[in-house]
């Protein structure tokens, strides 16, 4: 198979990847680069699982192939905290108890981290609006606004 | 000094590694030199196989094999958890859109799902049951060969048939109430994709499943592949949400097979359309034929309950005879007929989905309530406080009493949302209350081991799918063994490692596990006595063990000064066994009485948009009775969680087919969820803690109760809003429209 | 069977290779900007193309969006999310911000364009309505220069449009010299949440007279007007606006799908045009 070579920023780091024309960003990252953090679930920008910031903008990872992004700058959820080292936003998801089967949380995390880089004091209705792309089946709904909520409450005025 | 864990909002256990998205699911796992499969199915239900064609998809390279029935053992093992009706692989005959006909297994997936694309399947579309009315109609092709079945039913689609009942014949009721009620197929939509993997191990064969039950997964495997228990490991990581879709076996024999054959782990991951292939609930038709005295007591209740399971038993017959074993709720009801079918129809197999038969039931009865209630005037509050049962009293005839104060729950409920206030008009208010007979038999066994530094390693067979069985766990240990919960670990989810548990289903895990873990941590309680005494040369009525503390006569000790003082130079750690099991009763129409009731209210506040038929939802009240609250957040994130669950079915959810029985809104876009802005613009969730549950510190089960009585609530709340009732789910904007052009016509003419 | 081959990527950064492309490629090749509908008609084998031309990083396709006297341009790679942040799009045509709000999610918005929205053609498309009221014309480049039309003729059927061999989108006007005076989009859907349309209708009140638009009612979005005046009079009859809204209405040829039934359709096809035009109405005393 014809295979091009993408470089691209992940996370802060220079990669190098050889991907075919029809590779998803997030096949590339779950199978090539083993960032198994970005899910994957209904592969038609429909859940929110598997957002990513591309250039510092959410997007759903399912919807990119990885041969548009030569150059691109691509942060994961492993790029925003570790378990040791949280952030913010992360924090306040555990305070507010807003993690229950955990599965579309790396993505919901995404889109909250790129609302609060855009806007950092959002309103309820802004809020809902901007993870209204991030399904919950868990139907942690309440928790996660209010999280979100807690992180914009802490960020610096 | 640790005597706050338990009833204390303690974080998640696991959940850093949650929000970093660190934490391995199955889907995240990867085996040396693993191949790809991918599933082959055709786009109709019910065919007739003529032939499959792979010469093609063999050929390329990369593709290792394409597996169909004549790969498998002769005849085909089946298996299930009520009847072994399920094959590894279809044999000659498609029953279901999407029921796996080939399995094509290549080095990548992406080559794997090319390969699948290049089988070609010859087959003969045959004529499909996908409808009550259809499995019911006797000209109607038979989903299962009669050769594989036994008894009367076995030449019709009736999988299974029951009567029960109590009581004289029904005297002279007041009020007679004839309506029928619809509860469609919807399907569980875990955000986690169902994945499976297998590997060869020596003599054995090890299993990754995101499975709710392992080593009733390990059971089967062992049955199947003819292993002894010990060598058939089941590794199951913590599913990423499965709300009963993912308690019984599915994919993980072809694996395990394929493993064996090819001498290479294996691995399949479902999309979401053939999730929704897979796995989804049990659609119910339920017509009431309900008596009332003036005063809105129950005089009778006739009913007649048609469940349509899908192509395979699968465990629908349980989910049929347990929910409507309480057909009548929590009522007290003087004489009842109950007739129940379970149906075998051209569709995915139903499961157990969150509520298991409940909210089904519910709808019908707490909408037929309201019927009563505006028949006779009645207010729909008072009707239910009327006919509800009071603590200790027996309402379900021969049946396990009443173990709560339901009434204090739904009084909650109605004083939340203002029941007795005026509203304006184009809105309504609802509330229902649901009840569920939950887990019966089954055994749970953990072991606790305390460390000499005093952490502690719990290790339970229960999974943790969301519900936070973890965090709950990890609470009662550290509240019985003095330890904060950040130093105890909780092992789950390798058959290899953790004792036995049966299940992890119908909210069982605070009560049962959480007793085992209880009960181990008493166990390691004696031996610290007898060790205590045996070090300090004291008598064992010498010592005590209270509050994570060794009491000696002199003074305490923390556990990890004991545990120093006695292993000194030798090392060491105390082990603690623990069970608790539910015997199985013979004589019991469930095998058992159900441990406790979970008891649920809901009341809601709606306005009703009469032109379009859109819903708000003002307020949304959900009242658990749960007994004690061991982690008050959890529990009430558990609540709202089903309560927007719930609403998923009441407003937007439904499998719908075409004529040729598959699936037409197959995936995210067509079949719609609750999104962040579908909730209610207020939810609030509250505990009702007596303390009168059978598990540890007066604890209930919890976590399916918010959505028993959710669709009864907002249909009730639309009619008093609109005057229009609707009996099929879900409400959506058009049937309301529909209704309400219905309600306006007699003054249109 | 012939195994499927693999397309190849081609990231043109001049016109002049894009031509090229779609040239040698004819009908397989497949340009494309935000990739969002593209992406999963690829995976589900609703497209296989030979060639995929990225469009994103061609110079001298028109960038961004500018603005002069008579018109506002939209450049064809401007995302959905760039267009609802741009200020003068948000003060002349606020119905097109409501609509392309509409469009999936944030995650969706920050790659989809408005052109993609336009050439992928659905019947539902959100933003086709208001773009057709606001009489929105749509620049297509080729080889032999620039054409114009308004997006009204552009837009031929479910997933047909004028598009000519060899051609792409440059860009999409909206003319600034309407007098818009009001305007309003509104839509129905099966949940509040991210959502296809079940109907949807874009109302603008100009000097030109009222002009109301439809989608997900018909295969291809329509526009009509009101050149009398009843639609935008407020103390207008309210029956005589009703008739002209029916008869309006009756231009709808609604079918029955999984989002609602022609029956239902056809009703809120009324409502929803009372509604937007109300807004609409209301929005034009707005000082």
């Amino acid at each position: 198979m014809s295979s091009h070579r993408v470089t691209l920023d992940i996370n802060g780091e220079p990669h190098s990847l050889d991907v075919t024309a029809t590779q998803t960003l997030l096949d590339a990252l779950r199978w090539q680069l083993d960032l198994t953090g970005t899910k994957k679930c209904c592969a038609e920008g429909e859940c929110g699982a598997c957002t990513v910031l591309l250039d510092g903008l959410a997007v759903n990872s399912c919807l990119v192939l990885a041969t548009e992004l030569h150059g691109a700058s691509v942060t994961t959820i492993e790029g925003i905290g570790t378990p040791s080292s949280l952030s913010r936003l992360q924090d306040a998801f555990l305070a507010e108890g807003a993690v229950q089967c955990g599965f579309c949380i790396p993505g919901m995390v995404m889109a909250a981290h790129a609302l609060l880089a855009d806007q950092p004091h959002p309103d309820a209705a802004t809020i809902r609006d901007r993870l209204s792309g991030n399904l919950c089946r868990c139907a942690g709904y309440p928790r996660i606004l209010r999280a979100v909520q807690l992180a914009s409450s802490q960020a610096d005025e | 000094m640790n005597s706050e864990i338990v009833g204390a909002s303690v974080r998640r256990v696991g959940g850093q590694e949650r929000v970093t998205g660190r934490y391995r699911f199955v889907g995240d796992l990867r085996l040396e030199g693993m191949l790809h499969v991918k599933l082959v199915g055709l786009d109709c239900a019910h065919a007739r196989v003529d032939a499959v064609q792979a010469d093609a998809a063999r050929s390329l390279p990369g593709v290792h094999a394409v597996v169909t029935e004549n790969d498998l053992p002769r005849p085909m093992p089946r298996f299930g958890p009520v009847h072994h009706d399920r094959p590894i692989l279809t044999t000659g005959y498609t029953t279901y859109h999407g029921e796996p006909v080939a399995a094509v297994v290549a080095e990548t997936e992406e080559l794997a799902a090319h390969a699948a694309q290049l089988v070609r399947v010859d087959y003969t579309e045959l004529p499909s049951v996908t409808t009550v009315a259809a499995a019911l109609d006797p000209t109607s092709p038979l989903v299962q060969d009669p050769d594989r079945r036994s008894g009367a039913l076995a030449f019709t689609n009736v999988l299974s048939e029951s009567r029960f009942g109590w009581g004289d014949e029904p005297g002279a009721a007041e009020l007679v109430v004839d309506e029928a009620y619809v509860f469609p197929m919807v399907t569980h939509f875990a955000i986690e994709p169902h994945t499976f993997l297998a590997a060869p191990d020596h003599d054995g064969v090890q299993v990754w499943s995101a499975v709710q039950h392992p080593f009733a997964l390990q059971q089967v495997l062992a049955e199947l592949l003819g292993l002894p228990l010990a060598k058939v490991r089941v590794h199951a990581p913590d599913p990423g949400g499965a709300f009963g879709g993912k308690q019984h076996a599915k994919f993980e024999p072809l694996l395990a097979l394929i493993a064996q054959r090819l001498s290479r782990p294996v691995r399949l991951e479902l999309s979401l359309e053939e999730t929704f292939q897979a796995v989804r609930r049990t659609m119910f038709e339920i017509r009431l034929r309900s008596g009332f005295f003036r005063d809105g007591r129950f005089a009778f209740q006739d009913a007649e309950c048609n469940a349509l399971l899908g192509a395979y038993a699968d465990i629908g017959p349980r989910v049929v005879s347990k929910s409507t074993y309480l057909m009548c709720g929590p009522y007290r009801v003087p004489s009842a007929r109950i007739h129940v079918r379970a149906l075998l129809s051209h569709t995915p197999p139903a499961t157990a989905f969150r509520g298991f038969g409940t909210p089904q039931v519910v709808w019908a009865l707490e909408s037929q309530l309201d019927e009563a209630a505006r028949r006779l005037g009645i207010d729909r509050l008072e009707i239910r406080l009327r006919n509800l049962a009071g603590p200790g009293e027996e309402f379900m005839r021969g049946g396990k009493p009443a173990d709560g104060d339901w009434g204090i729950s739904l009084r909650r409920a109605a004083e939340e949302v203002r029941w007795s206030e005026p509203l304006p008009s184009g809105r309504g208010r609802g509330v229902a209350v649901g009840i569920k007979a939950s887990a019966t038999t089954g055994a749970s066994y953990a072991i606790v081991r305390l460390h000499v530094d005093g952490s502690a390693t719990v290790l339970s067979g229960t999974s943790d799918m969301g519900q936070g069985a973890r965090t709950v766990l990890a609470q009662i240990a550290g509240q019985e063994l003095g330890v904060d919960v950040l130093r105890v670990r909780v092992v789950m989810g390798d058959t290899a490692l953790v004792p036995f548990d049966l299940q992890t289903s119908a909210s069982r895990s605070t009560v049962f596990m959480g007793s085992a873990v209880r009960a181990a941590c008493q166990d390691i309680h004696r031996q610290l006595v007898e060790m205590a005494a045996a070090t300090f040369q004291l008598s064992a009525d010498q010592v005590s063990v209270t509050g994570g503390l060794v009491q000696l006569p002199s003074r305490k000790l923390s556990f990890a000064e004991l545990l120093a003082e006695a292993f000194a130079g030798v090392g060491g750690e105390v082990i603690g066994i623990g069970s608790r099991r539910g015997e199985h009763v013979g004589t019991h129409p469930l095998g058992g009485p159900p441990a406790f009731y979970e008891f649920s209210a809901t009341a809601c506040e709606v306005a009703v948009d009469d032109e379009t038929g859109e819903l708000t939802i003002l307020k949304h009240i959900s009242v658990a009775d749960v007994g004690r609250a061991i982690n008050p957040a959890q529990v009430e994130s558990q609540d709202e969680g089903a309560a927007i669950m719930g609403l998923g079915h009441t407003l937007m959810e439904h499998l719908l087919f075409d004529k040729r029985g598959a699936v037409r809104n197959l995936g995210a876009l067509d079949y719609r969820i609750p999104t962040t802005k579908d909730l209610p613009l207020a939810l609030q969730s509250l505990l009702t803690e007596n303390g009168d549950g059978p598990g540890p510190y007066g604890a209930k089960g919890a976590g399916e109760g918010g959505l028993f009585a959710v669709a009864p609530a907002v249909a009730s709340a639309v009619a008093e809003a609109t005057g229009a009732v609707v009996r099929d789910l879900p409400l959506t904007p058009e049937r309301i429209w529909r209704a309400l052009q219905d309600t306006k016509d007699p003054s249109d003419a | 069977m012939a195994m499927l081959a693999e397309p190849r990527y081609h990231s043109p950064e001049v016109l002049d290779e894009v031509f090229t492309d779609l040239e040698h490629f004819g009908p397989s090749g497949l340009p494309f900007a935000g990739g969002t509908d593209v992406v999963v008609g690829l995976r589900k084998g609703k497209l296989a193309p030979r060639v995929m031309v990225d469009l994103k990083r061609v110079a001298d396709l028109a960038q961004g969006i500018e603005v002069n006297d008579t018109w506002l341009r939209i450049g064809a790679l401007t995302t959905l999310s760039r267009l609802v942040a741009h200020p003068d799009v948000r003060s002349h045509f606020p119905a097109l911000v409501e609509a392309a709000n509409t469009v999936g999610s944030i995650q969706i918005r920050n790659r989809a364009t408005l052109a993609g929205n336009i050439c992928n053609a659905s019947p539902a498309a959100d933003t086709a309505p208001a773009l057709l009221a606001y009489h929105a014309r749509i620049a297509l480049v080729s080889r032999h220069g620039i054409r114009q039309m308004p997006v009204a003729d552009f837009v031929l059927g479910p997933r047909r449009t004028a598009l000519r061999a060899g051609e792409v989108v440059n860009g999409i006007d909206l003319p600034l010299d309407g007098g818009v005076a009001g305007s309003s989009f509104t839509r129905l859907t099966r949940r509040r949440g991210v959502d296809l349309a079940t109907v949807s209708v874009c109302a603008v009140v100009d000097r030109r007279g009222t002009h109301i638009a439809y989608g997900a009612v018909a295969p291809r979005p329509f526009v009509l007007t009101d050149n009398a005046g009843v639609l935008a009079d407020p103390h207008a009859d309210p029956a005589a606006r009703k008739a002209l809204l029916t008869g309006f209405a009756a231009h709808a040829s609604p079918i029955s799908d999984l989002r609602g039934s022609r029956e239902y359709r056809q009703a809120m096809v009324i409502t929803c045009s009372e509604r937007a035009l109300q807004t609409a109405i209301t929005r034009r005393h707005r000082p």
